[in-house]
């Protein structure tokens, strides 16, 4: 994929289009002006209304408490998988149910059910609600619909497209795949696609539904030379439908797994040891999201837990460091018309000229900290009560080229890919996994190297990026998972090439020469 | 529309039905797994509830094959009206999967010679746990925790979470079989206040099958914060060549790396460092793994795998050599090999004779490893790189805490490296592993 020019991939990568998957029959969809709407879904289909919603909502305040929601969610997921050249196994889920909630201060009682009889529904509420023993809190005698977001709409057909055509899409990356390179000796691919529908009220008057897909496909390719094996994957996706997945796209997917593989085959493990690290753009704002971001989300600051819960309003890098946890993203993974407890997508400014302004909230947190919520409240699903939770979120370009902050490197590693990472919220400490990058050495990129770690401080991270390029890119892909509290989100992450100073890097051998 | 429930069925009962409908709907051959999981969680912080949460949850997985295709789906609703619908949208999703001669349900005969011992998987008095009980239970581990962690403390979180889950399954061409099993995990985790802004957080959770079996609660709350204190003014050494402990909780994620690489999935796909390696070593002699379905109360044990093949202890690694790969019956067919078993149930590793504190007293200098960040681990070549936090020593001296650290080698070299095997299997685990110390490992820091 080409790299999208800052500030300019908020509208460029907006997309009309088709659809992810089949409904099952009987479960079909409104549609107004040829594209999808949530239009009363729950009440079309499970008879979920607002007397009903009121009527347990004050089930969950019986005993009292601040406030109380309801979630409820419908979604289908389907993967198709590709081996040994033929697309020969589908897997599927439905996840059905409502989650309730009730809230005094910070605590939560939270109950929920896969069974939408008022009976069982009124059980769960009855379970969040034995975490007060007060007096019932009202609740509202009517409710607010809110107007979502628009930022994945979905085409009024997609009910209609076959599943066979995501088949042809995965035969055409085996055999490009295999095309590219005779070196290639096993292809496997996947079309994962889902489309997820919820309903939210709460006690304070509120009620919002969307439609959300999503999905990716991936390649994943192992070459062979010389009785030497390496492997590569990648995937795109998104909240996408299926005209997304355009041949450039299917091209780009198998071209990336194979050429990384290929590449492989020189690579070096680097020296171990303290050096400079450039960043490249993209795929790489998974350290972004590890190292700095999680640290800011509000719960944790809340708990006095993060290293950054002193330092709002304070210098936390350098002036032209400007850090943006963003749900308005057209298609995007973390793009959220609306968050899991009924507030509308947003874009947050976290870090702005090198000061930290804002955390990211849910509404415990922003109640806490006399702020609006920030559309950040998320869960997995029905059975999870929602928590701070990052979106998209990216670092803006600064004015450098990408050659000009290589050169300034002088000696260290370039990172182009990675795999997976995590932080220690406390210490800030954090890891994250190079699986493709290059050497620098007299500021120029040299030998490739793989499967390496890499080891920092957030903070000490964030104050050491000393140089930015002009290239911000998003990563595009689909499968992005962030995990928390045993809660997995999809998100999406993006950076400049950008420098840091010092990181250590954990290769094979000390510093001094190469393995 | 209402959501209307029917008439509830026994599993077995709705098992047929399934079963019956697929059939008559199509299909060759199915398989039908119905669950049943009740769930209650209570999360402590500040000495008050934070979180109750308590839900039952059902599941209904079918897989259907039908003219040599496939499609597996799961769903929680049990209507019949729309597992109807299901079952025929299965058997059409399958249609349109290309032909794959290699996935059948496997020949009946490997159903056969299923252990009957008993693994107590269930607490009998499982369903005596009162709400009082849990929150008292939680108190008292969070207060341990605060009393250990004294003046150092930012916050402590306490936990308990406990479960009762039932499963059914039965495939057309034979295969029955069921279990009940209960769990119960209690714990805490703490956030100190360090030098500077440091905050470190270190947590104590334990996990049993049989709440009896838990370790004193007072001991599990003191020890969360024991583990936090460890992390206190833990600072990057410079980069060393060095002998290093796997300490016993932790050990499994480095040993995890060797895992995948082992089943029949991977090494069909090319995709194993370790395809030509059975019968050859690749580790020193001290270096045996074994799966043991069959301890009792063990987090791993179990009659059948996802295969329904009946569980069977086995040496997968014996003496630094490769003894038994993970085939499952997919890929037994593909790569035209005998099944053993595609799934791993508890793992051991044999103990040595010596204590953790006698090895680190002869050693002359070492890093004990406790935890670990990110990282990853290629099977395809055996490389691995993760990030490592524990505890410098010195003649037996405790030195300083370390952080901020990274372990990298390829498993071929690094487990002809371990040198001893330490006398202290972590029970509260599936993989019950001792404490295990690798020679000359190069730790990246300064």
């Amino acid at each position: 994929m080409k790299p999208i020019p800052r500030r300019k991939f908020i509208q460029g990568t907006a997309l009309a289009g088709g659809a992810l998957l089949l409904l099952p029959p009987g479960l079909a969809a409104c549609s107004s002006g040829g594209v999808l709407t949530s239009g009363d879904y729950f009440l079309r289909e499970f008879g979920i209304d607002e007397t009903l919603c009121r009527k347990l909502l004050a089930k969950a305040l019986s005993r009292g408490g601040d406030f109380a929601d309801l979630y409820f969610e419908y979604t289908v997921s389907n993967y198709l998988g590709l081996e040994d050249g033929k697309v020969n196994r589908s897997y599927g889920d439905i996840s059905l149910g409502v989650g309730i909630r009730t809230v005094k201060g910070d605590q939560i009682g939270y109950g929920y059910t896969q069974e939408l009889t008022e009976e069982s529904m009124m059980s769960a509420a009855a379970t969040a609600s034995t975490l007060c023993d007060m007096t019932a809190t009202p609740v509202g005698s009517s409710f607010t619909k809110l107007k979502p977001g628009n930022y994945y709409p979905v085409a009024a057909d997609f009910d209609g497209i076959p599943a066979k055509s995501k088949l042809s899409l995965l035969q055409q990356v085996n055999e490009k795949c295999f095309a590219l390179s005779p070196e290639i000796v096993k292809v496997s691919a996947g079309f994962q696609s889902n489309i997820k529908r919820i309903l939210i009220a709460s006690s304070d008057g509120v009620i919002a539904e969307d439609i959300i897909p999503g999905g990716y496909i991936y390649s994943s390719v192992v070459a062979e030379r010389n009785g030497k094996r390496e492997q590569s994957s990648w995937d795109f996706g998104g909240r996408r439908d299926l005209s997304f997945y355009t041949d450039e796209v299917i091209n780009d997917v198998a071209a990336k797994s194979v050429n990384n593989a290929m590449k492989l085959f020189d690579a070096i493990q680097p020296p171990a040891g303290e050096m400079p690290v450039v960043l490249g753009p993209g795929v790489t704002g998974v350290l972004l999201h590890e190292a700095i971001g999680h640290g800011m989300e509000a719960d944790f600051n809340r708990k006095k837990i993060s290293t950054y819960s002193t330092m709002l309003g304070k210098k936390v890098a350098e002036p032209f460091v400007n850090i943006i946890d963003d749900g308005t993203n057209m298609h995007l993974n973390g793009s959220l018309n609306v968050d899991d407890e009924g507030n509308p997508g947003k874009k947050t400014i976290l870090v702005e000229n090198g000061i930290l302004t804002s955390y990211i909230h849910d509404k415990i947190s922003a109640k806490y900290y006399g702020v609006e919520p920030t559309g950040n409240g998320r869960r997995q699903d029905f059975q999870n009560y929602p928590i701070p939770r990052m979106r998209n979120t990216y670092m803006l370009g600064g004015d450098a080229s990408a050659e000009d902050v290589i050169r300034e490197a002088g000696n260290g590693i370039f990172v182009e890919n990675v795999s997976n990472g995590q932080v220690k919220i406390g210490e800030g400490d954090f890891a994250f996994y190079v699986s493709q990058g290059r050497m620098i050495e007299n500021g120029k990129l040299t030998a490739p190297i793989k499967d390496v770690n890499i080891m920092g401080n957030g903070p000490k991270m964030l104050a050491n990026i000393t140089m930015a390029a002009n290239d911000l890119q998003m990563h595009l892909g689909g499968g992005g998972q962030c995990g928390k509290n045993g809660q997995g989100v999809p998100v999406s992450f993006g950076l400049p090439t950008c420098l840091v100073k010092s990181l250590t890097v954990g290769g094979t051998e000390q510093k001094g020469g190469r393995s | 529309m209402r959501y209307i429930k029917d008439k509830q069925m026994s599993f077995p009962d709705l098992a047929d039905w399934v079963i019956s409908q697929t059939l008559k709907a199509g299909a060759d051959d199915c398989k039908v797994s119905l669950s049943k999981r009740r769930t209650v969680e209570i999360n402590y912080r500040d000495r008050k509830p934070e979180v109750i949460k308590e839900a039952t949850t059902q599941g209904l997985y079918l897989e259907v094959f039908a003219n040599n295709r496939y499609a597996g789906q799961s769903t929680p609703d049990f209507r019949r009206s729309t597992l109807e619908t299901f079952v025929t949208d299965l058997i059409a999703s399958a249609g349109i999967m290309e032909e794959d001669p290699f996935r059948t349900l496997p020949d009946p005969k490997y159903y056969e010679g299923r252990s009957t011992v008993d693994l107590q998987l269930a607490d009998p008095d499982y369903d005596r746990l009162t709400p009082e009980e849990r929150h008292e239970m939680t108190k008292s581990v969070e207060e341990a925790c605060l009393n250990q962690g004294g003046d150092k403390v930012i916050s402590v979180e306490a936990g308990e979470y406990d479960e009762s889950y039932e499963e059914f399954i039965r495939s057309s061409n034979g295969f029955e079989g069921s279990f009940q099993s209960t769990y119960c995990n209690v714990g805490a985790s703490m956030t100190a206040q360090d030098e500077g802004d440091r905050r470190p957080a270190g947590y104590n959770y334990i996990g049993c099958r049989y709440r009896g079996d838990l370790p004193p609660l007072e001991e599990i709350g003191s020890e969360a914060a024991r583990r936090t204190l460890d992390l206190m003014v833990g600072k990057k050494i410079a980069t060393t060549k060095i002998p290093i402990i796997l300490l016993n909780r932790g050990a499994g994620r480095v040993l995890n790396g060797l895992m995948s690489p082992m089943s029949a999935g991977s090494i069909q796909q090319k995709r194993s460092f370790l395809a030509d390696k059975k019968g050859k070593p690749i580790g020193s002699k001290l270096l045996t793994i074994i799966d043991d379905p069959f301890i009792p109360r063990g987090l791993g044990s179990r009659y059948y795998d996802g295969d329904g093949f009946p569980a069977r202890k086995r040496d997968l690694i014996a003496e630094g050599t490769v003894n038994e790969f993970l085939v499952n019956w997919y890929y037994s067919r593909k790569l035209e090999w005998e099944p053993t078993s595609g799934s791993i149930s508890n793992l051991l590793i044999p103990p040595g004779t010596r204590s953790l504190e006698e090895i680190i007293r002869d050693l002359n200098r070492c890093i004990l490893i406790t935890d670990y960040i990110g990282g990853n681990s290629n099977s395809t070549t055996g490389d691995f790189s993760v990030g490592v936090i524990g505890k410098l020593y010195e003649k037996g001296n405790f030195v300083q805490n370390v952080a901020e650290m990274n372990i990298a080698d390829n498993h071929m070299s690094f487990w002809n490296k371990l040198v001893e095997v330490a006398n202290d299997p972590y029970i509260y685990s599936q993989a019950r592993f001792p404490s295990l110390v690798i020679d000359d490992v190069v730790v990246a820091g300064i």
